[in-house]
């Protein structure tokens, strides 16, 4: 996978199943994408980013219900807007928890199935049933299933057509931590078999446990792309800003600003503010200065550790 | 697969509650041709069902206000909720999604205006001849069904206001505009539904007054179901489901 704002290489798009070309996106006056570029192959790709950082509106572009303003988006190498013919390899989990609430489970992944056109809408809805581990809730209304269960519901309608490529718009909301981990192992198992499955979450944690390869999207720019060990290294190892409240602020003020960790400090109203470039060399440090100086440490507090800032620093570096 | 849409949408339509509301509604028509043998002096009854049951109640009022819900909510309701995504993201051509819905929409409508429409009419011509008014306004108000669904469904596809869009078309339009200026009524689907009926009714203008002639009413309610779906059809064919809506 590559990203970025770059041209892509042929080679980078032979063997993708998504390609964004330069694709901006904007609504009047408010550009939600901007210029971004990337492909995706089999295997599961995260669009991670903060709330209205542009995720849905890519995920929407990928899955044909917005036109690019600029710029181009394929899926398995045709034109995702204004093409419902693609839908035949495309399932899309979308974010809205809205399922037609008058239909039992069953019925509503059978109607998927019957709009697919496929053969035998009945076996196809029971197999997907089966696959999101819904059989015992299959044949009552889906206005009373719970927000997980909807979640598991949407994805089999998304599945009933055993579709090539998957695109899940924040696919855990309201999932407890048991259908969570039912799913990861669903869409893991999905990758394997050779899908494309791209998903989007603002939570860290789940790119983590589920993506392989990572997109970060902030500002509606792509802020980095590649392996999820990659962009965790760069996120650990950007710099970290810390507030210190202690017996004597100035004296270990004066101690940590000869040390190669600290890039600078500053006294401030909640106590003194430390930067630091290495953030493990600097955490082993502290004790031991705060000890040789004879200053006793209160409190170490991070004082940038929001997902926002960690992004914003992306955007930045 | 038009049927599926139809059907499914149909199911969807019944299962709201305002569908319900609007049934009791539409049964308005029976009570009021009742109360009308029971207690009215007025003995012109061919007279009477035919400008205050049919014109003034059930095609300038039940009529378009039955459309107009059915109508707006057979796609609009989904697009409001986040279900037309279900069907949208299938490969499904725009035109059988609009056909689907629209057959629907005009099913429902007409069913639940004609029905009570006619019983109302039985009771209220009970003991006098009918001169084609049964039959005349049962076409009509299936045919003004058709048009008026056309254009609602057409209206939920272009604006997320639909109802409102459409409350302007009936009561501003059709009710005050078309009153004040004669030549708006070539755009007044109530005035193409009375000269549908007046092909079928044998009886002076004096009793019924279609303002519009029946060969051009009809070629206009056609012309407007023609553009109507057709516009729909392009409109949803470019239909985007994002931030903006």
């Amino acid at each position: 996978m590559s990203g970025g704002t770059e041209v892509l290489s042929e080679a980078e798009e032979a063997g993708a199943t998504i390609v964004l070309r330069d694709v901006s996106r904007w609504y009047g006056n408010v550009v939600a994408v901007n210029g971004m570029s990337f492909t995706a192959g089999p295997g599961i790709t995260g669009l991670l980013g903060p709330n209205g950082a542009g995720k849905s509106t890519v995920l929407h572009m990928l899955s044909g219900f917005l036109q690019p303003s600029a710029g181009e988006v394929t899926v398995l190498g045709e034109p995702a807007w204004g093409n419902p013919g693609l839908y035949r390899r495309l399932g899309l989990v979308p974010e809205r928890e809205s399922v037609y609430g008058s239909l039992t489970g069953y019925e509503f992944v059978r109607l998927n199935a019957r709009l697919q056109g496929l053969s035998d809408a009945d076996e196809s809805a029971r197999q997907a049933i089966r696959l999101v581990d819904l059989e015992d809730a299959a044949d009552r209304s889906t206005g009373g299933y719970s927000k997980g269960m909807k979640q598991r519901i949407k994805v089999a309608a998304a599945l009933v057509h055993d579709p090539a490529v998957l695109l899940l718009d924040e696919p855990f909301n309201g999932a407890d931590p048991r259908q969570r981990l039912h799913m990861i192992e669903l869409f893991r198992k999905l990758a394997a078999e050779g899908r494309t499955i791209i998903f989007s979450s603002h939570i860290l944690e789940e790119v983590e446990r589920l993506a392989e390869r990572v997109l970060v999207v902030v500002g509606g720019r792509l802020a980095a792309s590649g392996a999820f060990r990659e962009i965790r290294r760069l996120m650990t190892d950007r710099p970290h800003t810390f507030t210190l409240r202690t017996s004597d602020d100035r004296r270990l003020a004066a101690a940590l600003v000869g040390h190669a960790s600290v890039v600078g400090v500053e006294f401030g109203a909640e106590g003194l503010t430390v930067r630091t470039s290495q953030l493990g060399a600097f955490a082993l440090a502290i004790p031991t200065i705060a000890r040789s100086c004879g200053v006793t440490l209160r409190e170490l507090r991070p004082t940038d550790e929001s997902l926002e800032d960690v992004f914003s620093y992306l955007v930045n570096r | 697969m038009i049927g599926i849409i139809a059907v499914m949408t149909l199911r969807q339509l019944l299962g709201r509650s305002r569908t319900i509301l609007l049934g009791l509604l539409a049964l308005l028509p029976i009570l009021l041709a009742l109360a009308y043998r029971i207690g009215s002096e007025d003995t012109d009854q061919q007279k009477w069902v035919a400008q205050v049951l049919f014109d003034g109640l059930i095609v300038t009022v039940l009529l378009p206000l039955l459309a107009l819900v059915y109508g707006t909510a057979a796609l609009g309701a989904e697009i409001e909720d986040g279900t037309a995504v279900y069907l949208l993201a299938k490969p499904v051509s725009r035109t059988k999604i609009i056909i689907g819905k629209l057959l629907a929409a005009w099913a429902l409508t007409s069913v639940t205006v004609l029905v009570p429409g006619l019983v109302a009419g039985w009771i209220g011509l009970q003991g006098v001849p009918g001169h084609g008014l049964l039959v005349g306004f049962g076409i009509a108000l299936v045919t003004g069904s058709l048009v008026y669904s056309a254009l609602f469904v057409m209206l939920s596809v272009i604006t997320s206001r639909a109802l409102i869009a459409g409350l302007v078309y009936v009561f501003i339009w059709e009710g005050l505009i078309n009153g004040l200026f004669a030549g708006t009524r070539l755009f007044s689907v109530r005035h193409y539904t009375l000269a549908v009926a007046d092909i079928f009714v044998d009886l002076p203008r004096t009793v019924l007054d279609a303002k519009l002639g029946s060969v051009p009413a009809v070629v206009l309610m056609i012309a407007a179901i023609g553009a109507t779906v057709w516009y729909a059809i392009r409109r949803l064919r470019r239909f985007e489901i994002g931030e903006s809506t």
